[in-house]
């Protein structure tokens, strides 16, 4: 029920838009008073009933042991208190005979809905429940999908739109792997992107994404539907995954006889077998093995800690729209329609013209990424005021 | 000689500065097969026009026929360089694709000539990487080997080890971060071990020296170009000569390190062709039992080496057992074998010997 009611009410992303905009710190207070889209949130029933929950819950158990429970209860009766007192001050603005009383009343008013804004987005805050991968670095993998040698070209140019997005938001671009077609194409490569929030922008970058375009190599002018497949995979720390070096092979181009100075090899390349798991990883960017073999070990550690989450994530299973990890990879995300100068997001159902302009990588991307975090967002508190409601009704 | 008559082939032909030397080569018949594959192949592509992987997949044929070691490899890291990539795997969409100007390909076929004398590819591309490093190679200076990186990263290791607080304190005051490690390498040939340690250990010092002048000069030469000439004190000196003392401008040193000759003398026939030809076998020879130069480093260490300071040594498989019998007939040195590491291969390769107090 809740979920349909969150579908209808999010029509337009106007709604998600104004949510993340509360999380900037920097915006300002007035600025939230002007939001229709929080008079909304807040005027769900559900969010309402899940603030009473909160309170309730409270005061059953004094130490919180819901996440974040004690304090959002807190903000919430905060937030109650502050309502029943703009509501008590309008009355008096309204009804009392005394003027000046009634003018004082207006400003108290005003400042009553500043902080009722405040509060509210507070609780917003709390509501976006905060993930391990948040503060991530990560392994980007890009593989060309249906339509051959044009699929081929497709991925090399999101390859590069990628690579100058990491440029535009200063983030650092290491290529770990590049696999290239004969004719400039790319068949798959991997890189990893490391900075300020990165995973956490480029998750929603996951997924098919589909190009139509007359190909180069087309000679009779038909469009041709292509597609090729990003994959995200957050970065481990050495605390969010160990390995045991034990259950690691590592191949590399072995001399024969007694290696050493006995012999002058320049094979540098590196692949490493995860016993247990059977994954496997390899480089050879590099001319120094060693190089090689930190590269490989980065991502095998990547690819490891991701089927760890998603062993996790398989758990809880959710409806969103925006899914990261495995179920959001085969999921057809983005079109690229050449003829029509148009990248449409499917999850969101946001277009914008100009593709050469998208696919330098610069703002009209960046853009295309925030509206998804917003709703990325805006989805998960939904989820969580639904999950709540439905063990409250069960 | 048909086959040469493949537009490919013409092309190189008459570009080539080096077709007499090439012409010989092939005279012997050794390439024909593939340029059969080739004439297929390129009867595709405009004729004049090669790309990188064409070009690639050519020499390498070249090379398998006249039995290079490496074929691919050295085909890939050549076409490559000229691109201005280091490794095939590095090169982009964007650099791959495009035909090759005459100029480059002419510059592949230079160097691939010098491969085909059996040239070692560090040689032929006058550069290589070691760590983090890309170092200028220049003949006959020994070529770094890909086990010597091990050895930098067990030194680094153990620097880092120390530092940290929990370290047992039989040194009980380390001086401070800022005052690192004063290293000294035996034989330092490009500069390989002595720059990647300077560049890891921000704030340690090196004294290197080599016997071989040419390698004095290139490890200079390569610190300049790495910006690390300051740190590091570079001396044409022989570990066996008797006057030590100036190898101690920062007064004891704390880790003597080292990669030096240890191939037994009778195994030195073994060795390929690249090897033989155009390294300095000075920097391989070790003597009949490969000690010569380690005993000489173990006795050196005694007077140079600080108390609890260390050697970290490459050896051969064979030399930890030896070196182990070799101190314990020599207590007055005070070294003590504390560790051993297996390289990559899973050989026993990198020996740990410590100064213990007096």
């Amino acid at each position: 029920m809740v979920f349909g009611l969150a579908r209808s009410s999010l029509r337009c992303l106007g709604f998600a838009r104004s949510l993340a905009r509360w999380r900037k710190p920097k915006s300002t207070r007035r600025l939230f008073c002007s939001q229709p889209g929080l008079q909304d949130l807040f005027a769900l029933p559900a969010l309402q009933r899940f603030l009473d929950q909160q309170q309730e819950e409270e005061q059953r158990q004094e130490a919180g042991a819901r996440r974040g429970g004690s304090a959002l209860a807190a903000l919430a009766r905060r937030l109650r208190r502050k309502e029943e007192e703009l509501g008590d001050t309008e009355r008096l603005a309204r009804e009392d005979e005394n003027e000046d009383l009634r003018k004082l009343a207006e400003t108290e008013i005003v400042f009553c809905q500043e902080e009722i804004a405040e509060l509210k987005r507070q609780i917003m805050l709390h509501l976006i429940p905060s993930e391990e991968t948040d503060e991530s670095d990560l392994i980007m993998e890009v593989t060309s999908g249906v339509g051959g040698q044009e699929a081929m070209l497709f991925t090399a140019e999101m390859f590069d739109m990628y690579q100058q997005y990491a440029a535009y938001k200063n983030w650092n671009f290491d290529i770990l792997e590049y696999a290239p077609s004969d004719i400039g194409g790319l068949r798959y490569a991997s890189a990893a992107i490391a900075g300020h929030e990165a995973y956490r922008q480029m998750k929603f970058e996951g997924g098919v994404h589909r190009v139509q375009r007359v190909p180069k190599t087309e000679k009779q002018g038909r469009i041709h539907t292509s597609t090729m497949t990003v994959a995200i995979l957050p970065q481990p720390n050495e605390i969010n995954l160990t390995i045991n070096p034990k259950e690691l092979r590592i191949e590399t181009k072995r001399a024969s006889g007694a290696g050493g100075q006995h012999v002058n090899t320049t094979d540098s390349a590196v692949r490493i077998l995860h016993i247990p798991t059977g994954v496997v990883s390899e480089c050879q960017q590099e001319r120094s093995q060693i190089k090689n073999k930190a590269k490989a070990i980065q991502i095998l550690r990547a690819k490891l800690y991701n089927m760890k989450l998603e062993d996790e994530s398989r758990k809880r299973e959710t409806a969103r729209k925006i899914q990261t990890g495995t179920k959001g990879r085969s999921e057809k995300i983005r079109t690229y329609n050449f003829p029509q100068d148009r990248v449409t997001d499917h999850r969101i159902s946001r277009s914008v013209h100009h593709i050469e302009q998208f696919m330098l990588g610069e703002e009209l991307l960046d853009e295309m990424i925030q509206a998804l975090g917003e709703y990325a967002d805006f989805e998960a508190v939904m989820e969580v005021i639904s999950e709540s409601d439905l063990t409250r009704l069960r | 000689m048909t086959v040469f008559y493949s537009s490919l082939w013409r092309k190189l032909w008459c570009l080539s500065p080096y077709c007499g030397h090439l012409g010989v080569i092939f005279a012997r018949g050794c390439v024909l097969h593939p340029c059969h594959r080739l004439l297929r192949q390129y009867s595709h592509s405009k004729a004049g026009l090669v790309t990188a992987a064409e070009l690639v997949s050519y020499w390498q044929d070249v090379f398998e026929a006249n039995e290079i070691p490496e074929a691919r490899a050295s085909s890939e890291y050549i076409v490559s360089y000229v691109l201005g990539a280091k490794t095939f795997q590095s090169l982009n969409a964007g650099n791959i694709s495009p035909y090759f100007s005459v100029q480059q390909q002419e510059q592949v076929e230079q160097l691939c000539a010098k491969r085909l004398q059996r040239m070692p590819v560090q040689y032929v591309l006058g550069e290589w990487d070691f760590q983090d490093l890309t170092l200028k190679m220049k003949p006959p200076v020994f070529i770094p080997r890909r086990e010597t990186e091990e050895l930098v990263t067990l030194v680094v290791d153990e620097e880092c080890r120390k530092r940290l607080p929990s370290s047992d304190c039989k040194e009980p005051r380390l001086p401070p971060e800022t005052h690192g490690p004063v290293i000294l390498e035996v034989g330092c040939g490009s500069g390989a071990i002595a720059l990647s340690l300077l560049k890891k250990l921000p704030h340690s010092k090196v004294i290197a020296i080599d016997k071989l002048e040419a390698a004095v000069n290139l490890t200079k030469e390569n610190a300049e170009r790495l910006n690390l000439q300051e740190r590091v004190s570079v001396l044409h000196h022989e570990v066996s000569s008797s006057s030590w003392k100036y190898l101690l401008p920062w007064g004891l040193v704390d880790t003597i390190i080292s990669n030096p000759p240890y191939v037994f003398h009778e195994d030195m026939t073994h060795l390929a062709t690249e090897i033989h030809s155009y390294e300095d076998l000075g920097a391989l020879d070790g003597g009949s039992d490969g000690m010569n130069i380690i005993r000489e480093i173990l006795h050196l260490a005694c007077y140079l080496l600080k108390d609890y300071g260390s050697v970290f040594l490459e050896v051969e498989p064979r030399h930890p057992e030896m070196v182990k019998n070799w101190l314990r007939g020599h207590p007055d040195l005070s070294l003590v074998v504390c560790g051993t590491h297996k390289d990559f291969c899973g050989k026993l390769r990198f020996l740990h010997i410590q100064k213990h107090g007096r």
